[in-house]
């Protein structure tokens, strides 16, 4: 798909489809607008790479800025999409840092041991044919296992911001997944037991990286390769959804 | 002859991520693989998750020739050990025993008294490919 840049023809082509969607309320219009614009939103969240945050989540959280921005676009401003939105990107990565409060809270070192561990674990994967120990890892990183520990538990301290954010900013889907088949095997249909199924409020990348861990029996780094995204991540997004689903039926 | 830790921990979400750790230092001090790690961490949470939040369990691990073996109670919470063997894989109806069925090698009710239930959890320790 053609990507959106600063040139005065694309911005013509964007001012068509922001028209398209506020005024007419094309929903495809808006998500054509995500995609022109997703490159501008990686490039603008790998600035802030190496700060002990994944890209990959850096660049979901400003794509949260991305949408609001195409949201919250006035027709009548004299202004490229681009333009408005980069602010908009900019600001949701650093609400982010924000909230997390590493840098008061976490020492750096730690903070990036455990950005570097997803690399670490897929090239372990692939190097080893399985999944690494905790003293593999340590290891090839040069640290001790303790330090890796540590690492590992400042990560499972993150709670991974979700792209549930529609239109107006309420959490009403997952406008960026929202492309896509329903997952129908996952409506919930009753409750019988505590931890049964709120699976609809999950985004649909959610829905699939469960039915994948629990319906196929597949191993997270499966998963992750299938879905494009890091082992530690998929691991993250599995426990966050669980208490998720158990927290609606609470 | 396997090796044992004992903690008692209370049923606070506030001591969650204490938990982790604990199940992280055993696991590696069992050499299980990092992602069996990460399983046998979910498999805790998601036990205590559904165990109350009132008093305080214990956590008992067996650290043998090949397997981690973890013992969680006595937990209190009605209904958990009717729920612990409800294995139905309905699409749908993650349940608790789907999801522990999924990252442990074997789990079961391992007592039961008026005090309450304690639960089994078996991880093996993967042999290098």
């Amino acid at each position: 798909m053609k990507q959106a840049t600063g040139s005065p023809l694309n911005a013509a082509e964007d001012r068509e489809l922001l028209r398209r969607f506020h005024k007419d309320g094309d929903v495809r219009a808006r998500e054509h607008l995500v995609t022109r614009h997703l490159p501008l939103v990686r490039s603008l969240a790998r600035r802030y790479a190496g700060r002990g945050e994944p890209l990959e989540d850096l660049e979901q959280v400003g794509a949260i800025g991305l949408l609001k921005a195409i949201d919250r676009f006035e027709l009548e401003r004299e202004v490229s999409l681009a333009t408005y939105a980069t602010p908009n990107v900019v600001g949701e990565i650093k609400r982010h840092f924000r909230d997390k409060g590493w840098a008061i809270r976490v020492p750096r070192a730690l903070q990036e041991l455990n950005a570097r561990m997803s690399s670490t674990i897929e090239r372990l994967t692939s190097r080893l044919g399985r999944s690494p120990s905790i003293a593999e890892m340590a290891s090839e990183l040069g640290v001790t296992s303790e330090e890796m520990l540590e690492a590992l538990e400042v990560g499972s301290a993150y709670t991974t911001v979700s792209l549930s954010v529609g239109r107006g900013g309420e959490e009403d889907g997952d406008p960026l997944e929202s492309i896509g088949e329903e997952d129908t095997n996952f409506e919930r249909t009753e409750h019988r037991a505590s931890l049964e199924p709120a699976l609809h409020h999950l985004p649909s990348r959610e829905r699939k990286i469960l039915r994948m861990r629990f319906e196929e029996g597949l191993p997270q780094t499966q998963i992750a390769e299938r879905v494009g995204l890091s082992q530690m991540h998929v691991s993250r997004l599995i426990r966050k959804s669980l208490a998720v689903m158990r927290d609606e039926l609470a | 002859m396997p090796e044992h830790v004992t903690v008692a921990v209370p049923l606070d979400e506030a001591f969650v991520s204490v938990v982790r750790i604990i199940v992280s230092g055993v696991a590696e001090r069992a050499e299980l693989a990092f992602e069996d790690m990460d399983d046998l961490q979910l498999a805790v949470e998601r036990l205590l998750a559904e165990a109350g939040s009132e008093g305080r369990a214990s956590l008992s691990f067996e650290l043998g020739a090949g397997y981690v073996r973890t013992r969680i109670g006595p937990l209190r919470e009605q209904g958990l050990a009717e729920a612990l063997h409800r294995l139905d894989r309905t699409p749908g109806q993650l349940t608790l025993a789907w999801v522990l069925d999924t990252v442990v090698d074997s789990y079961g009710v391992e007592e039961a008294s008026g005090d309450g239930i304690v639960v089994r959890l078996e991880k093996l320790v993967g042999e290098p490919m």
